[in-house]
């Protein structure tokens, strides 16, 4: 699957500083959108596309900290960059509670910015790529037959194919016919791989449905 | 034959002679005084008019007796004349007209008394009877054939009894105590003296009563009255002056008391009289202000001001517009300036237009008023230094945008130049902007260092909506710290004010922020209200309306006291030396807690005139 360009969101309600940090991130060849209140930005940004938010922490009508609880709520996750004058310990940590990957203090030097924003957008390509194998499991998983999935268990459990196929009251050898299907559907090249995926998908420490 | 008559004639003539000398006498020494010297003559004709008749008396010889008779009419016309103008014109009294017929009619009875007749009364007298009077006195009364021309002089008499009775009704009318007591015995006199010897001349002249021509007592009572009355005026005109002496006596004591110089100026501009403390005040004896030209006291720029203002005011009867001068100059006789505080009354007097000038040497107070401002301007300073401390977050802030703004358009413009090939297309937009950073980041500091900067208060006309929203500026960040909105709204016209940008903008400020502070523990609806308004022909006004809790009524004006604050820190002399800075603007501070709740603080300032 193919990865979308990321947009580095600004919102700041100062416009000589909005202009200034716009145009140090655009020199790093990134994409920026550039918001001048939380409002504009909460209306115009794209929810789907992958980036990462520049935000200024005090800024009259919704301020930094709301609009992160705001995107919070919204199950966002663009990660947040908050820029501000005056930071205190207090508003920092319960920025940084709520999740924003960094807290810099204006003026701000290019190369943290720079870091910070390189960091979130690896950390939100990251959050995508996750999210995307997360859906190409459950897809697997979805496709799996009653017994795949029992035997898939079993495998989870680090069982031996012998103890697995005791259990389900079959052979040994139906028990390798069909985890050489779960191998395929599931798209793993070692066993070890297989019990990654089923880890991953929660398969066996929880019950799976 | 030595008789009482003998004696009181003589009495009567004596008095007469006596009053009209003393008046006589008055008139040389009052020359102004012309009826001293018509009493004179009223007293002096009857005089005469009375040995002419104690003549009659003693006369058995008919010839010589109608000639003593003919000359008698003339002292007694004119005792008639004098009469009529002293009544006439020093009583005010009397109608013209009968004034004028009843000297003409008594004139022409004197014409008539040489022409016709042994004398106006008879065509002849034939004889002298003899007269018994009370207490056995014997006078001689004639007896003879009326002259028929007799008529005319008692017509005059007649007229003459009009004329008192006219003026006599006159001077009653007049009213007063005083008027009224001249009424009764001028008029009084005058009716009965004048009715009764015209009646009795008539009776004798006409022969009903066979009597001698008893005149006298009538004419020497009407001098009595009249001189009853001169001696009055004169007693009158002589406690008025005594009264008049103790009058200048208590003003020259009051003159050299008051604290003042005072200066009484003639409309040349000469000074006329000085009191003890222009002596002092200007450093002159006396006598060398004393007809000097007022000039000597004021330096030399202002004389032509003085000399202008001087024609106009004599040009201009407007002696009550002269206003009082607060910041006059005087001179010293050693030629040291000091400041003066005047005021001019006029002065109407007998001699002409005066000045009375009250100078008071402030040098002293002025220094006193200059030391308090001082005072009053460092206290601001250091309010305004802590103030500032308190704002400092908000102020750092107000810094920081803009070196921000350099910082990141600096370091995108290396970046855009490290690429291979440089980008130059955004250099030039991002320069600009470096620029107009910088002078952000400039005038914050300037307006810092202004603020911080201790000078003396400087007056200068500013429009009251830019001294607000400066304010609101330096406060932008706090705000939203404290997140609290401002809702302004400012007049757009709005007549310009005249004062020290710093202390005003100091007093929004502290406006502000209390505003903030009385938002604090509530959660929302933290909301100011900035209003600029005009609220009169010459003052314009600024309030700060707070949604807080308002200001317990008690409070109200408790809250510019000094260490009165209910704030945790804080001295509470931030409102206090607000009031005080407008104060010294010449506007005024004070709160209301307004129907809709919170707490409004309203700061009046006069607009600069025009």
């Amino acid at each position: 699957m193919e990865e979308r360009v990321p947009t580095v969101y600004l919102v700041d309600d100062d416009p000589d500083v909005l202009a200034a940090i716009g145009r140090l991130i655009e020199s790093e060849g990134l994409q920026v959108a550039a918001f001048a209140s939380a409002q504009r930005f909460l209306d115009g940004f794209d929810r789907r596309a992958p980036g990462c938010l520049v935000l200024d922490l005090a800024m009259p009508g919704i301020n930094g900290l709301e609009l992160q609880r705001s995107l919070e709520q919204e199950g966002s996750l663009l990660p947040i960059i908050f820029l501000t004058g005056r930071g205190d310990i207090a508003t920092s940590v319960q920025a940084m509670k709520h999740g924003a990957v960094d807290f810099l203090t204006k003026p701000v030097d290019d190369t943290a910015l720079l870091a910070a924003v390189h960091d979130a957008l690896a950390a939100n390509r990251a959050h995508h790529r996750a999210d995307r194998e997360r859906a190409h499991i459950a897809q697997a998983l979805a496709s799996l037959t009653a017994r795949e999935r029992q035997v898939l268990e079993g495998i989870a459990a680090g069982r031996l194919n012998k103890q697995i196929a005791a259990e389900l009251g079959t052979s040994e050898k139906t028990i390798k016919f069909h985890r050489g299907n779960l191998m395929r559907k599931m798209g793993a090249r070692v066993a070890a791989d297989l019990v990654k995926l089923a880890e991953r998908a929660g398969v066996g420490s929880t019950p799976a449905n | 034959m030595g008789n009482w008559v003998e004696i009181v004639w003589i009495g009567m003539c004596a008095v007469s002679l006596a009053l009209g000398a003393i008046h006589l006498f008055v008139w040389f020494k009052q020359r102004t005084g012309y009826f001293h010297l018509l009493f004179f003559a009223l007293a002096v004709s009857a005089t005469a008019f009375g040995a002419f008749e104690l003549a009659l008396m003693h006369e058995w010889a008919p010839e010589r007796y109608a000639d003593i008779l003919r000359w008698a009419h003339v002292p007694l016309a004119l005792w008639v004349l004098s009469m009529i103008g002293f009544v006439h014109f020093y009583f005010g009294a009397g109608r013209s007209w009968l004034a004028w017929a009843a000297s003409g009619f008594r004139l022409a009875g004197l014409a008539l008394n040489f022409v016709t007749g042994v004398n106006v009364n008879f065509l002849a007298v034939s004889s002298l009877e003899p007269v018994a009077f009370w207490g056995g006195a014997v006078v001689a009364g004639p007896v003879g054939v009326v002259n028929p021309w007799a008529i005319v002089p008692q017509i005059g008499n007649l007229i003459l009894l009009m004329f008192v009775i006219d003026a006599a009704i006159t001077l009653w009318r007049r009213g007063g105590s005083d008027a009224r007591r001249r009424a009764v015995v001028v008029g009084g006199s005058l009716v009965a003296c004048v009715a009764a010897v015209a009646g009795f001349a008539a009776l004798i002249t006409i022969g009903l009563v066979h009597a001698p021509t008893i005149v006298m007592p009538g004419v020497f009572v009407i001098v009595l009255a009249m001189g009853y009355e001169l001696g009055w005026d004169m007693i009158a005109a002589a406690q008025l002056a005594t009264q008049l002496r103790a009058s200048e006596q208590r003003f020259r004591a009051v003159v050299e008391a008051v604290p003042s110089a005072i200066l009484v100026i003639d409309d040349r501009g000469l000074i006329s009289l000085a009191n003890q403390q222009a002596e002092t005040v200007f450093g002159y004896p006396r006598a060398e202000l004393i007809r000097q030209p007022v000039e000597l006291l004021i330096p030399e720029r202002f004389h032509g001001r003085l000399s202008a203002w001087r024609t106009e005011w004599a040009t201009g009867p407007h002696a009550q517009s002269i206003a009082p001068g607060r910041d006059r100059v005087g001179r010293r006789k050693n030629g040291v300036e000091f400041p003066a505080e005047v005021m001019l009354s006029p002065l109407q007097t007998e001699k002409g237009p005066f000045i009375l000038a009250s100078v008071v040497d402030v040098t002293e107070r002025r220094r006193l008023e200059q030391a308090t401002a001082r005072q009053r301007d460092e206290l601001a300073h250091l309010s305004r230094v802590a103030l500032l401390g308190e704002l400092s977050g908000s102020l750092a802030h107000e810094l920081n945008q803009p070196l921000t703004a350099i910082l990141s358009n600096a370091q995108a413009a290396q970046r855009f130049l490290a690429q291979s090939p440089p980008r130059t297309d955004k250099l030039a937009e991002i320069l600009t902007d470096i620029v107009k950073a910088n002078h952000r980041a400039g005038s914050v500091i300037v307006r810092l260092r202004s603020m911080l900067r201790k000078e003396e208060s400087k007056r200068l006309v500013l429009n009251l909506n830019h001294v607000v929203e400066e304010s609101l500026r330096l406060l932008r960040s706090d705000l939203l710290a404290r997140h609290v909105t401002v809702q302004s709204d400012l007049a757009e016209r709005l007549p310009s004010i005249e004062g020290d940008r710093n202390q005003l903008q100091q007093v929004l400020l502290n406006l502000l922020m209390n505003g903030c502070d009385a938002m604090e523990g509530q959660a929302t609806d933290r909301c100011l209200t900035v209003r600029t308004q005009q609220t009169g022909q010459a003052t314009v006004e600024v309030t700060v309306s707070d949604r807080g809790l308002g200001i317990p009524v008690a409070d109200l004006d408790r809250v510019f006291d000094p260490f009165v604050t209910t704030k945790a820190q804080g001295l509470g002399l931030g409102l206090t030396i607000c009031r005080s800075i407008v104060e010294a603007h010449g506007g005024r501070l004070w709160a209301t807690n307004p129907a809709q709740g919170g707490a409004t603080l309203h700061c009046e300032l006069p607009a600069t005139p025009g």
